[in-house]
């Protein structure tokens, strides 16, 4: 039954539009599941349809995975270009598995990675050699199904930002590890962007609106595009005209004690709005009980109300 | 003057303030509609409720548009009754709009009549204060909603007129002096005016007056007793 059922999928695959990836796929579209390899635990299942929609749909995969040109069985082997090689002991600090693979992003992309490795994201890996901070994968997803960032699949679509930034700033150990402001994700949510963004607002800025994506500083650095000169010309993407002045604007401080006066505020406004209430619905109940009164219990001759 | 020679009915309001409150009410329903999902936008019917407006961008438009016709619609109310002033129209105690002294008696007199302990309710004249109550809350509305809401509207704008030191907290205030006071102004229409004004015994479904601006003798008569004393003193007399 099995052996008929690989039949099945090997006539099927040889049916697909020819391409060389077929003869990888043949095996790993039809393997489920995880295996336990020499440097860590390897998902083998590629899904090709996502595959063959995705904006790299039509690689071959010895294109990036370059060290696997002879041959299923034999170890990883061959020659890698120069800019591939220098990225891979960094590559390999977060991720074992064929870091060849995952440093071949920079062969198409080069102004990217290198803005990339400039950023704070970047230096994190780069300059301080850390496990942490993102690299392709961490923001974009697996590179077998990455699709334009127009689509809402994509995991850098407007609409996921803020679920991809949050998969490490609301990671309390990563934020406390490299002392980030805390919360962000909650306090976005918070401010008046963030509530359109969360009602489905396309045009709300997100995180990377802001603050970029593959150039991003830390928000204190002199470029910083969030603080001085920087956010007003920021803001202005949006906000024709933006000044000095109304780019002071905090963008999403926490509405708590550490913010007093609208803090205060608003529990002045509740107390306001529910002596309002009060007497309101007081005044309505009581004059419907005394309507009621009159108009059932005391039927008065000649009045108004017959 | 008997009572045969008295007029059916009298004009409340003229065509001036008819149209002047159905563009109040029409933009303040909009307003409500359009703004409603973003108080609590991470609740699963705000989402909902959004896309029926087409959705937060088309909302978003709905609402500012309609936001600066009800700005407009209560300047042209304010700037009337100014004109009305110079055309000579007085104020006096049985007519007035103005809150007075009497008006805090009337609610006493009032809940005692609610409560059973007296038994004549009290007399009002052409505004009782719970019209007063109505009409003086569009004002603070206006003043709080409206102007918090100008600053959110147009926000570079107005961000030139706040001094330096508010910079850091004014914009939160705003915007929570626009979301909560909306909230009050909604739930307090929905009791007082549609109370007052649909659901009570005798209106039901709706006062006509905001269409014919035309209130009958009898209503004035028991509504407005005051006013009735005023208008027709004979009549009041032969009462």
């Amino acid at each position: 039954m099995t052996k008929f059922f690989f039949a099945v999928v090997i006539v099927a695959l040889l049916c697909v539009p020819a391409a060389a990836s077929t003869d990888c796929l043949i095996c790993h579209s039809a393997m489920q599941g995880k295996m336990e390899g020499r440097k860590g635990v390897v998902d083998v299942h590629i899904d090709i349809e996502k595959f063959a929609d995705s904006v790299h749909g039509d690689f071959q995969c010895t294109d990036c995975h370059m060290t696997y040109g002879t041959g299923p069985h034999t170890p990883p082997s061959g020659d890698v270009p120069a800019d591939v090689a220098e990225l891979i002991p960094f590559v390999s600090l977060k991720s074992k598995i064929d870091p060849v693979a995952q440093s071949a992003c920079v062969i198409c992309h080069p102004t990217i990675y290198k803005e990339l490795r400039e950023s704070v994201h970047g230096e994190n890996i780069f300059v301080k050699k850390e496990t942490d901070g993102p690299l392709c994968l961490d923001c974009h997803g697996s590179p077998h199904y990455i699709v334009p960032k127009t689509d809402e699949n994509s995991h850098v679509n407007h609409a996921n930002v803020l679920h991809t930034c949050g998969k490490c700033h609301e990671d309390e150990k990563i934020v406390e590890k490299y002392d980030m402001s805390a919360h962000v994700i909650e306090k976005y949510k918070e401010s008046f962007h963030g509530k359109k963004y969360i009602l489905g607002h396309k045009k709300v800025p997100i995180c990377n609106t802001c603050h970029g994506s593959h150039n991003i500083t830390k928000w204190d650095a002199p470029d910083s595009p969030v603080i001085g000169e920087g956010k007003v010309k920021t803001c202005g993407k949006c906000h024709a005209g933006a000044t000095k002045k109304f780019a002071a604007a905090p963008a999403h401080k926490y509405i708590g004690k550490e913010n007093p006066i609208p803090y205060y505020g608003e529990k002045l406004l509740i107390l306001l709005v529910f002596g309002v209430f009060g007497f309101t619905i007081s005044h309505v109940l009581l004059e419907a009980f005394a309507e009621i009164r009159d108009n059932v219990f005391r039927k008065k001759k000649g009045g108004h109300h017959e | 003057m008997s009572n045969k020679e008295l007029p059916k009915e009298i004009e409340r309001f003229n065509i001036i303030f008819r149209i002047q409150h159905i563009i109040l009410f029409t933009t303040f329903l909009l307003l409500s509609f359009t703004g409603w999902a973003l108080k609590y936008p991470e609740v699963e019917p705000s989402a909902w409720w959004v896309r029926i407006w087409g959705g937060p961008e088309i909302a978003g438009k709905i609402h500012r548009v309609a936001g600066v016709t009800m700005l407009l619609d209560f300047l042209w109310h304010v700037a009337y009754l100014g004109y009305l002033f110079t055309k000579g129209m007085k104020i006096r105690a049985v007519t007035t709009i103005i809150p007075l002294p009497r008006d805090i008696i009337d609610v006493i007199h009032n809940y005692l009549y609610f409560l059973g302990l007296s038994k004549t309710k009290p007399k009002f004249g052409r505004f009782s204060y719970i019209h007063k109550f109505d009409y003086w809350a569009v004002f603070w509305g206006m003043g709080i909603i409206g102007v918090s809401g100008f600053t959110l509207a147009f926000p570079v704008f107005s961000s030139q007129f706040f001094p330096e030191f508010t910079l850091g907290w004014i914009w939160p205030l705003l915007r929570i002096l626009h979301s909560d006071e909306a909230l009050l102004a909604i739930v307090f229409i929905l009791f007082w005016h549609f109370y007052n004004e649909h659901l009570k015994v005798g209106k039901f479904p709706m006062s006509w007056t905001w269409l014919t601006g035309k209130i009958s003798i009898e209503d004035l008569k028991h509504e407005h007793a005051r006013e009735f004393e005023y208008l027709f003193p004979e009549a009041a007399k032969d009462e």
